[in-house]
C-alpha cells in the first residue's frame, strides 16, 4: 500500500467524506465481487456493497490501524453477503462437491447454457475460492492486492486460486471439451 | 518435477494469471514437454480460462457502479451539519474521550469539595465578616466574644503582621464606608483559617470608624483656631464613619471597661504603659483590698480620643473582659454657645467699662455699673471654666477601668471523708452481726444495725457505724477477720474548706470514717468452679457413704443428695457439696479412691472485679455415683465391641445421610431455578424459529 493511499484510509477513518468517497471509488468494485462471488447476484451484491459502505463509514472510527482498511471493509462485505445467502437459503448449501458424473449429466440437458453452466460450478466452490476467482476475474487484480483485500496471509492465494479452478476445470470437462 | 506435477494445478492458474517468477515459468513449461497429462491439462486449463473471461467476467460491475454507489452512499448518510459532524469526530478521538475523563474527575472532585466544606468555610468566613460589619456600628455586647478571636490572633502572630495587614485592609475599608451594600470582592488570596478572617474583618471595620475620625481631628483643630461661627447645628450623628461634617465638631469620648486580671499591681504598671504609648496619661488610681485578700479597684486613664480604639485593644490584652462600653457625647452645640454667650457676657464688660470711664457722675449709678461689671465678669469667668472644661475633656478621652483580681481562694483546710462498704460472707450471719455489734464502743459508735429472715430461712443483715479516724483501720481489719470478705470498697473525698482551689499549703484534716457492713450467708455466695464428674461403681450406696466422708475430711459440706435405681438395675447417687477453693484438689484425688471418674467437666467464673479470696472461696462438686444395669457388666468384649462399632456405624450411617440431606437442600432450589431457565430459553428461541419459518414461507408463497 503506498503512503497515499494510506493518507486516504486514514483521513477516512478521521471522518473525511471526500477521502472516504475516494476510497468508494476505488474499493467497491473488489467488494462486489466479493459479494458477487458469495451471492452470484448481481443486484444483490450490489445492495449488499452498498450496506457495507454505510456500516463503513458508521463504525470507521473502530479502524485502529488504517493498514487494515481493505480487509477489514471486505469483511463487513463478506458477512453482509453471507447474512442474505443464508436468509435466502436457510439450508447451507446441501452439497459441495457433486460427483462429475452429475455434472456431465446436466451439461448434456441443459448443453446450450454455458453460462449457467460455469456458474453451476462456480457455486459449488467452497466461499473463499468462489471470491477469489471473481475478484481475479472481475477486476484482474492482482495475487498481492487480492491476498490483502481477503486478509490472506502471502503466498496463499495461489493454492487457492489453483485448486478452485482446477476443480471448475475438472467439473466443466465436457464443455471445455466442446469448446476446443 | 514431481512437485511440479503434483502442484500443477497452482501452477496451472499462476501461469495463466502470470503469477509465475521467470525460473518458475521456465521449469513448469519444461515440464509440460515432458508429461503429456500436464499439456492436456494444460490445454483445458487455458479453454477454462477463456471460458472464466468470457462467461464471469460479463458479470463485474458495469461502469456506472462506482458513481451509482457513490451517489446512493451520498443519499443514504446525509452530510451532517459541520459542527455536529466536528464533535461527533471530537468524540470519538481517544485523546478527547482521555480528556473528557479527565475533566469529569475534576468536577466530581470540585463538587465533592464544594459539598465537604472547603468553600463552605470560605462562604461562612464572609458572612461573618458581614455580621461583624453590621454589628459593629451597633457596639452590640457580641463584640467581646469576638475580640477572644483577635487575642488569639495576636497571640500566634507578630504585631507588626497585624498591623501591615490592618493597613493593607484600610483602603478596602474607605470603600465599604462609602457604600456599604457591597462586600469587599478582593479577599485574601491566602486562604486563612476562620478566626483570622474575623479578625482582618474587625480591623477592617475598627479602621474604618478610626481613619475618618484622625482627618476630622485634624481638621477640627484648624477650624477651632479660626473661628467656628460658620458651624450649623447638625442632627446628632452615630458612630458611623461619613466623614467630612464631623470635622469641626466637639465629641467628648468615654470608655469604661470591666477586666479580671491575675495581678492588680501588674495591670495597673501595664495600664500606665499603654497610656505613655498612646500620649496619654493615667489620671486617678484607686484600690481596695477584699476579705479574701484580693484587690480591686479603678484606674482612669486620659488619652487622645484618636487613640482611644487602640488603647481599648490593647486593654483587652491584660485579662478577662468582663465589661466594656463606649460612649460618645456631642457637645457641640452647648460649646458654641457658651462661647456665644461668652462674648456676649464680653462686649457687655467692655461696654460697662466705657460707661465708668466716661460717664461717672453719679455715685449711685458708679456703684451699680460696677456691680454689673462684677456679675457679668464673674459670669465670663464661669463660662470660661466650662470651656475649659469642655475643651479638656474633648481634648482627652476618658477610660475608667475597673480591675479586680481573679478570686483563686486557696482553701483554709481540707476535711477528709472516707466512706467504706464491706460485704461479707458469714457461715452464721448471727453470730458475727452479734460479734460487730460488741465492738461498738465511745470511738466506734453503731448508727444502724438490723438482721433479716425471710421464709425461706435466709438470713441477711447489715451494720452501719461511724469510726474515730485513728481508730478505723484497726476496727476495719478486725471485722474483715471475722468472715470471708466479699467486697470490700472505701470511698475517700476530699473538701475543701473556704475556698475552692488548690490550696498546697492548707492541712488536711481527717473526718469519722463510716463503714457499713452486709453480712448474707455464705450459701448465697456464687461458687467460683463447678465441677462435675461420674464415678461408675457397682456399690453405689456403700461408695456415696465413702464420698461424705471424704467431703467432710476435706471441709467440705453437702449441699443436696439424692439416690435413685431404675428397671434395669441400674442405680444413680447424685451428691452436690461444696468445699473451699483451697481442698478443692485434694478432694479430687481422693475421689480416684472411689472408682472411675469420668466425664469430668469443670466450669469457672473469674469475677476480677471482686476481692474474693481465692483460696477461700466456695466451689461447687457435683457427683453422680452410679451402676451399671446387671445385663452386661462390663463394656469390654467381643459382643461389646461388635454393638459398639455397628452402633457407630449406623449412626454415622444417619449422619451422612443427614449431610446429604442438608446438601440437597442447598443445591436444590439453584437446580430448580437452572433448569426454570433453560426451559423458558429453549421456549423462547423455539418460538422464534417457528416465527422465522413462518415468515419464509409467507415469502415462498409470495
Amino acid at each position: 500500500m503506498d503512503s497515499n493511499e494510506h493518507a486516504t484510509f486514514r483521513a477516512a477513518i478521521q471522518g473525511d467524506r471526500d477521502a472516504f468517497e475516494m476510497i468508494i471509488r476505488s474499493f467497491s468494485r473488489n467488494l462486489f465481487a466479493i459479494a458477487y462471488g458469495i451471492l452470484q447476484n448481481r443486484e444483490e451484491a450490489e445492495d449488499v456493497v452498498q450496506d457495507t459502505l454505510v456500516k463503513a463509514w458508521k463504525s470507521r472510527w473502530r479502524v485502529r490501524d488504517p493498514e487494515k482498511f481493505p480487509a477489514w471493509i471486505s469483511t463487513i462485505a463478506r458477512h453482509r453477503a453471507r447474512d442474505l445467502a443464508r436468509r435466502r437459503r436457510p439450508e447451507p448449501l446441501p452439497h459441495d462437491f457433486e460427483s462429475t458424473e452429475t455434472v456431465a449429466a446436466k451439461t448434456e440437458t441443459e448443453n446450450a447454457d454455458l453460462d449457467s453452466e460455469v456458474h453451476a460450478a462456480l457455486s459449488q466452490l467452497p466461499e473463499l475460492h468462489r471470491m477469489a476467482v471473481t475478484l481475479r476475474y472481475f477486476e484482474e487484480l492482482d495475487y498481492a492486492t487480492i491476498e490483502r483485500t481477503l486478509g490472506l496471509t502471502n503466498g496463499a492465494l495461489r493454492g487457492i486460486l489453483g485448486r478452485a479452478l482446477g476443480l471448475m476445470r475438472r467439473r466443466l470437462k465436457p464443455a471445455l471439451a466442446s469448446i476446443a | 518435477m514431481s512437485t511440479i506435477h503434483e502442484q500443477i494445478d497452482e501452477l496451472l492458474a499462476a501461469d495463466l494469471h502470470g503469477e509465475l517468477s521467470g525460473a518458475e515459468r521456465d521449469a513448469f513449461h519444461a515440464h509440460l514437454v515432458e508429461c503429456a497429462d500436464c499439456r492436456h491439462a494444460f490445454q483445458e486449463e487455458k479453454n477454462m480460462h477463456k471460458l472464466l473471461n468470457e462467461t464471469i467476467a460479463d458479470k463485474k460491475a458495469d461502469a456506472g457502479f462506482e458513481q451509482r454507489m457513490v451517489s446512493r452512499f451520498r443519499d443514504r448518510v446525509p452530510q451532517r451539519p459541520g459542527l455536529i459532524q466536528l464533535v461527533t469526530n471530537l468524540v470519538r478521538l481517544r485523546a478527547v474521550q482521555l480528556t473528557a475523563a479527565a475533566a469529569l474527575l475534576l468536577s466530581m472532585i470540585q463538587m465533592g469539595r464544594v459539598i465537604t466544606g472547603e468553600s463552605a468555610l470560605r462562604l461562612m468566613s464572609l458572612d461573618a465578616s458581614r455580621s461583624v460589619r453590621e454589628s459593629e456600628l451597633a457596639k452590640s455586647p457580641s463584640s467581646v466574644t469576638r475580640d477572644s478571636g483577635v487575642l488569639a490572633y495576636k497571640s500566634d502572630s507578630p504585631g507588626r503582621g497585624a498591623d501591615e495587614s490592618a493597613a493593607k485592609w484600610t483602603s478596602v475599608a474607605g470603600i465599604v464606608a462609602q457604600n456599604p451594600a457591597p462586600l469587599p470582592q478582593d479577599k485574601p488570596e491566602t486562604e486563612t483559617p476562620l478566626p483570622v478572617t474575623v479578625y482582618s474583618a474587625d480591623v477592617l471595620t475598627r479602621q474604618a470608624s478610626t481613619a475618618p475620625k484622625t482627618k476630622k481631628a485634624e481638621t477640627k483643630d484648624e477650624r477651632s483656631k479660626t473661628d467656628a461661627a460658620t458651624s450649623e447645628p447638625e442632627p446628632s450623628e452615630s458612630t458611623s464613619t461619613t466623614a467630612g461634617p464631623t470635622a469641626n465638631r466637639k465629641l467628648v469620648r468615654n470608655a469604661t471597661a470591666e477586666l479580671e486580671v491575675v495581678s492588680f499591681e501588674e495591670a495597673v504598671q501595664k495600664i500606665t504603659g499603654f497610656a505613655a504609648d498612646e500620649k496619654g496619661y493615667v489620671s486617678t488610681s484607686s484600690s481596695e483590698k477584699q476579705a479574701n485578700g484580693k484587690l480591686r479597684g479603678q484606674v482612669v486613664v486620659k488619652v487622645l480620643p484618636d487613640n482611644l480604639d487602640r488603647f481599648l485593644l490593647k486593654l483587652r490584652g491584660l485579662g478577662e473582659l468582663k465589661n466594656q462600653a463606649l460612649t460618645t457625647e456631642d457637645v457641640t452645640k452647648q460649646y458654641f454657645d457658651t462661647e456665644s454667650r461668652m462674648k456676649n457676657a464680653r462686649l457687655m464688660e467692655q461696654r460697662l467699662i466705657e460707661i465708668l470711664k466716661t460717664k461717672s457722675k453719679d455715685v449711685a449709678d458708679l456703684l451699680e455699673v460696677e456691680k454689673e461689671l462684677g456679675r457679668v465678669r464673674e459670669e465670663i469667668e464661669t463660662m470660661q471654666g466650662e470651656l475649659k472644661f469642655m475643651d479638656s475633656q474633648v481634648q482627652f478621652a476618658a477610660v475608667t477601668i475597673q480591675l479586680s483580681e481573679k478570686n483563686m481562694n486557696i482553701p483554709a483546710a481540707f476535711l477528709l471523708k472516707e466512706r467504706a462498704q464491706l460485704a461479707l460472707y458469714a457461715t452464721e450471719v448471727e453470730k458475727t452481726y452479734n460479734d460487730i455489734k460488741a465492738l461498738a464502743s465511745p470511738k466506734v459508735q453503731i448508727t444502724n444495725a438490723q438482721i433479716n429472715r425471710d421464709n425461706t430461712g435466709r438470713v441477711s443483715s447489715y451494720v452501719y457505724m461511724l469510726i474515730a479516724p485513728e481508730e478505723s483501720e484497726a476496727i476495719i481489719s478486725r471485722v474483715k477477720a471475722m468472715a470471708r470478705v466479699e467486697n470490700f470498697q472505701v470511698q475517700t473525698e476530699r473538701v475543701a474548706q473556704g475556698g475552692d482551689g488548690l490550696g498546697e499549703s492548707a492541712k488536711t484534716e481527717r473526718d469519722k470514717v463510716v463503714l457499713n457492713i452486709t453480712i448474707s450467708r455464705e450459701e448465697q455466695e456464687q461458687s467460683l468452679q463447678q465441677t462435675t464428674l461420674r464415678i461408675r461403681s457397682s456399690e453405689v450406696n456403700d461408695k456415696t457413704k465413702e464420698l461424705r466422708d471424704l467431703a467432710e475430711k476435706q471441709n467440705g459440706r453437702i449441699r443436696s443428695s439424692s439416690f435413685s435405681r431404675d428397671s434395669n438395675g441400674r442405680e444413680y447417687a447424685n451428691v452436690s457439696l461444696r468445699v473451699p477453693m483451697k481442698n478443692y484438689s485434694a478432694l479430687m484425688q481422693s475421689l480416684n479412691t472411689l472408682g472411675r471418674v469420668e466425664d469430668v467437666t469443670v466450669r469457672r467464673d473469674d469475677r476480677p472485679d471482686s476481692q474474693v479470696n481465692q483460696a477461700d472461696a466456695p466451689t461447687d462438686i457435683t457427683i453422680q455415683v452410679y451402676s451399671q444395669g446387671n445385663i452386661v457388666s462390663q463394656e469390654t468384649g467381643i459382643v461389646a465391641t461388635l454393638r459398639h462399632t455397628i452402633g457407630q456405624g449406623a449412626t454415622a450411617l444417619m449422619w451422612s445421610a443427614r449431610m446429604i440431606g442438608v446438601a440437597l437442600a442447598f443445591l436444590a432450589p439453584w437446580v430448580l431455578a437452572l433448569v426454570g431457565i433453560g426451559w423458558v430459553m429453549r421456549r423462547i428461541s423455539r418460538a422464534r424459529r417457528a416465527r422465522k419459518q413462518h415468515a419464509e414461507e409467507q415469502d415462498g408463497l409470495s
